[in-house]
């Protein structure tokens, strides 16, 4: 678990700064711990495409145990004019996921940037 | 009750159809009066009005921003509507039509639909609601809005600032440039503030995006635990 966690504050700054519509949420962000910046690697188990919120689900290696983790993203008007598809994602891709975890532990991800597996990038900054 | 939605939807839906803005000829440029059309994005996301504090709260009003929870009784976790001057300030996009009797503006969003009234004062012991009772006219290039008869269910902004049922907001909404509109706002509401505050969204045009469905009960995760 502890490989996979990575809490990165200096970078924090840089997705506070880049905090715009796709990550909107129609609920506020307090639940989440803004300051630090998560990174998550794990297998896609399922890809909500569904306002007011897009979710994928990601199974992830821990040292015992796979760990099930939800990542939340904004609506899917705001995705797909960041370049998101509804098949952006499939069950069985093996993706990086940066965001800022929830603030009570929960392995709950709110998603500021995804990384594929050959390295290509998705924020969900709408230009 | 639901004749009366299916009756209210028909009506928006004959009105557009009918008008000039879905002809692709807009009602301002059969008149003289400015044109706004188009979809609009806000530029900055003001999830604060008072971003610093200093909110200047009546007592009634600071008791019920202390009640306010943003994790568990803000309205939109119930995807119920942001009211007015909210809806103007979340940050997804909203397209305005203009036809001869009215501005309408449709947001992708919780709260879809707003309507101002051109030609008509503000209706006699008008129930409260979500969006309240919204009348406009153009004073040169603004279009002044004024806007009464809330319930008291929404809040004014996303930290919960609070309001009465005496809410009054008037908007001067002005085309500043071809890709650039302005959103003035002031709130008046003597049950919750001291005094008046204005604040100001400014929103980019957006010729390329068009409104998407917004189903914000699909798949809400959130359980709203107010009123």
């Amino acid at each position: 678990m502890r490989n996979h966690l990575l809490v990165f504050p200096a970078t924090a700054v840089l997705l506070l700064l880049s905090f715009a519509g796709a990550t909107y949420a129609h609920h506020a962000n307090a639940s989440f711990d803004m300051t630090n910046s998560a990174t998550v690697k794990g297998t896609v188990t399922g890809f909500d495409w569904t306002n007011p919120h897009a979710y994928i689900y990601l199974d992830v290696k821990g040292k015992d145990a796979v760990e099930k983790w939800s990542v939340e993203m904004g609506s899917i008007g705001m995705l797909a004019r960041a370049g998101w598809r509804r098949d952006t994602v499939k069950p069985g891709d093996e993706i990086t996921v940066i965001g800022n975890r929830a603030k009570d532990g929960k392995t709950f991800l709110r998603l500021s940037k995804l990384v594929f597996s050959n390295g290509q990038e998705l924020t969900t900054t709408v230009q | 009750m639901r004749n009366r939605l299916i009756f209210s939807a028909a009506a928006v839906a004959a009105m557009l159809a009918l008008s000039p803005a879905a002809r692709g000829q807009n009602a301002a440029q059969q008149t003289s009066v400015p044109d706004i059309s188009g979809v609009w994005q806000v530029t900055k996301y003001q999830p604060k009005l008072f971003p610093n504090g200093g909110a200047p709260l009546a007592p009634w009003g600071e008791a019920k921003l202390k009640e306010a929870n943003p994790e568990t009784n803000d309205p939109n976790l119930g995807c119920l509507p942001e009211g007015i001057p909210r809806f103007m300030f979340v940050p997804v996009p909203m397209e305005i039509f203009q036809v001869l009797t009215r501005v309408v503006i449709i947001r992708e969003g919780v709260q879809a639909l707003r309507q101002i009234y051109l030609n008509r004062q503000h209706l006699k012991d008008l129930d409260p609601t979500y969006s309240g009772d919204s009348i406009g006219k153009w004073e040169g290039d603004t279009l002044v809005v004024d806007t009464i008869g809330f319930n008291d269910k929404t809040w004014l902004d996303a930290s919960g600032l609070p309001h009465s049922e005496a809410l009054h907001v008037v908007e001067r909404i002005r085309r500043v440039d071809h890709d650039t509109l302005v959103d003035d706002v002031r709130v008046e509401d003597p049950m919750a503030y001291t005094k008046p505050f204005t604040a100001q969204q400014v929103y980019k045009l957006k010729p390329s995006w068009e409104i998407q469905e917004y189903v914000c009960t699909e798949n809400n995760k959130y359980t709203y635990q107010g009123k």
